[in-house]
C-alpha cells in the first residue's frame, strides 16, 4: 500500500478490484480526465486565460465556452451550465421558480437533495405515490397535481421527477409526465442524475423545461460536478444576472449569474469533465450493450437459489436492487463473521462495492464492466453460493 | 533546459495513466490480449524515453 501523505492512502481499488458500488461506476474517470487532474489540479488553473467578460462559461482557452455550447447541443437543450453537483442544479431552478408556501411535485423516490432544494426556497414537497411496480406514472402524477390543486387552491410551481431512481434503478414515465406538466402549464425538471452521461438524453424530445445531471454519478467526472440545462424560455429566469449595486461604492457585477454564484466549476473538476466529454458522447451510444450486460448478470444471479431482484425486470438500467435474504443471509445467520462473510468472500475474489455486512437487501451496479468482467462477476457469485451449499440452477 | 524535462515529466505521467486504464480494463485477472500487450510495450518505451531525457536535461 502506498500513501500520498502519512495517513492518506493511494486509492487503487479501481485498478485492483471489480467495483460494483451502486453509485460509483458512472463517475469513474476516463484516462483523459485523470490526465486533466494531473495537469490542472492547481486551484485557479482554468483562469489563466480568463478575459473580459470574466465568466467561466466565456473562457476560450482551454475551450470552456465551446464545451458549454456543445454540452447544450448534446442534451438537446438551448443552454447549459456546469454546477457543483446535481443538487446545485435543483437549487438553481427551485430558487428561481419557487416562493414561500409553493408546492413542488417530486417522486416518492426523490433524492434527498430535491427535498433540501425545495425547503431552502421555502416550498413544500408533494410526493407522487409509486404504482405496484415501484414506478412513477403519468396518471399518478396527474392525480397528485389535482390533489395539490384541491388542497391548496393553486397548481404546483414545479414538477421534478427522476428518470431512473437511486433506490431501484427503475424507469419512471418521464415522457408522459412531461406531457402532463405541459398540459397543466407547470414547468418540468428532468432529473438525469442516473442517465445523463451514460444513456442518450434529449431534453426537447422528452419535453423537459430543465435537465439536471450529475458529473460524478454519470459523466465520468470528479466530484462535485453536475449540469443544469434549460430552454430559451427559462434561461433569463434561471441564469439571470445580478442587478445589485453597492450603496457606498456603487459597484456592480453585471455579468455574474446569481444562481451560479458567479463561476461554478473551476480548475481540475471543470477540465476533467471536458476531457471526459468525447468518451461520454460516444459511450451513451452503447447503453444498449450495458443493459445486455446488466441483464446477463442478473439472469446468472437469479440462478442462485433464494436470490431475488427488487427492481423491475428485465433491467433497463445497470443499477439494481437485489435481495439475498433467501440465500447468503441464511449463511450469515450462523457464520462467525455474520454478514461480513459475504464481503470477505467477494473481496477474496477481488470484488467490492457491496454494502459491507449486508446480506439482505442491497444494491449493485455493473456499468462499464467488460464482458469478461461481467462473466467473472456472475461466476464469482455462483462460486460463493456453491461453496456454502446453496443450489445454483 | 528545464522546459523539455517538464514536458517529458507530463508525457511520462500521461503514459502511466494509460497503463492505469489497462489495469482497470483487465482487473482482476489481468489477462492481456495481444493489443493490450503491445500498448503496454509502447507505454514502457515512452516512459523510459522520457526518463532518459529528464536525466539528460537535469543530471548530466
Amino acid at each position: 500500500m502506498s500513501y500520498i501523505i502519512e495517513d492518506i492512502e493511494t486509492r487503487s481499488r479501481e485498478e485492483l478490484f471489480i467495483n460494483i458500488h451502486p453509485i460509483q461506476p458512472g463517475g469513474r474517470l476516463t484516462p483523459e480526465a485523470m490526465k486533466a487532474i494531473i495537469a490542472y489540479g492547481d486551484g485557479y488553473s482554468t483562469c489563466d486565460w480568463c478575459r473580459a467578460p470574466f465568466r467561466l462559461d466565456k473562457i476560450k482557452r482551454p475551450p470552456i465556452a465551446e464545451f458549454h455550447e456543445e454540452l447544450a447541443k448534446f442534451l438537446g437543450m438551448d443552454i447549459a451550465r456546469v454546477v457543483p453537483g446535481a443538487r446545485r442544479g435543483f437549487q438553481a431552478v427551485v430558487n428561481s421558480l419557487v416562493e414561500k408556501g409553493d408546492s413542488v411535485i417530486v417522486s416518492s423516490l426523490a433524492h434527498y437533495t430535491e427535498f433540501l432544494a425545495v425547503e431552502a426556497a421555502g416550498g413544500l414537497v408533494k410526493e407522487v405515490p409509486l404504482n405496484e411496480n415501484n414506478v412513477v406514472t403519468g396518471e399518478n402524477t396527474a392525480q397528485k397535481i389535482e390533489t395539490v390543486k384541491k388542497e391548496t387552491g393553486t397548481l404546483p410551481k414545479l414538477i421534478m421527477i427522476d428518470h431512473f431512481d437511486y433506490m431501484f434503478g427503475n424507469e419512471h414515465d418521464v415522457y408522459r409526465i412531461a406531457k402532463i406538466a405541459k398540459e397543466y402549464g407547470i414547468p418540468f425538471l428532468y432529473n438525469g442524475a442516473y442517465t445523463i452521461g451514460v444513456m442518450p438524453v434529449n431534453g426537447k424530445q422528452i419535453g423537459a423545461d430543465f435537465l439536471v445531471g450529475s458529473g460524478h454519478k454519470s459523466f465520468a467526472s470528479p466530484a462535485p460536478s453536475g449540469i443544469v440545462a434549460t430552454t430559451e424560455e427559462w434561461m433569463d429566469e434561471v441564469f439571470r444576472t445580478t442587478q445589485m449595486v453597492g450603496d457606498v461604492t456603487k459597484r456592480k457585477f453585471g455579468i455574474k449569474e446569481v444562481e451560479m454564484m458567479g463561476c461554478t466549476l473551476m480548475g481540475a473538476t471543470m477540465i476533467a469533465m471536458m476531457a471526459s466529454f468525447p468518451t461520454v458522447r460516444e459511450r451513451v451510444k452503447h447503453w444498449g450493450e450495458e443493459i445486455r450486460k446488466s441483464n446477463y448478470f442478473i439472469d446468472e444471479f437469479l440462478k442462485i437459489e433464494g436470490n431475488q431482484v427488487s427492481s423491475e425486470l428485465p433491467r433497463k438500467h445497470t443499477l439494481t436492487k437485489v435481495d439475498t435474504t433467501g440465500s447468503f443471509d441464511k449463511i450469515a445467520q450462523t457464520h462467525k463473521r455474520r454478514g461480513f462473510f459475504f464481503s470477505d468472500e467477494l473481496k477474496e475474489r477481488r470484488i467490492l462495492g457491496e454494502f459491507p455486512g449486508a446480506t439482505r437487501a442491497w444494491k449493485l451496479n455493473t456499468y462499464g464492466l467488460t464482458w469478461d468482467q461481467i462473466k467473472y462477476l456472475a461466476q464469482s457469485f455462483q462460486d460463493i453460493a456453491r461453496k456454502y451449499g446453496i443450489s445454483v440452477a | 533546459m528545464a522546459e523539455k524535462a517538464v514536458e517529458e515529466t507530463f508525457a511520462a505521467l500521461f503514459a502511466l495513466t494509460d497503463l492505469r486504464q489497462i489495469f482497470r480494463d483487465t482487473k482482476p485477472t489481468y489477462k492481456l490480449n495481444v493489443e493490450q500487450k503491445e500498448k503496454i510495450r509502447k507505454i514502457i518505451e515512452r516512459v523510459k524515453q522520457s526518463i532518459d531525457i529528464i536525466e539528460g536535461e537535469l543530471l548530466k
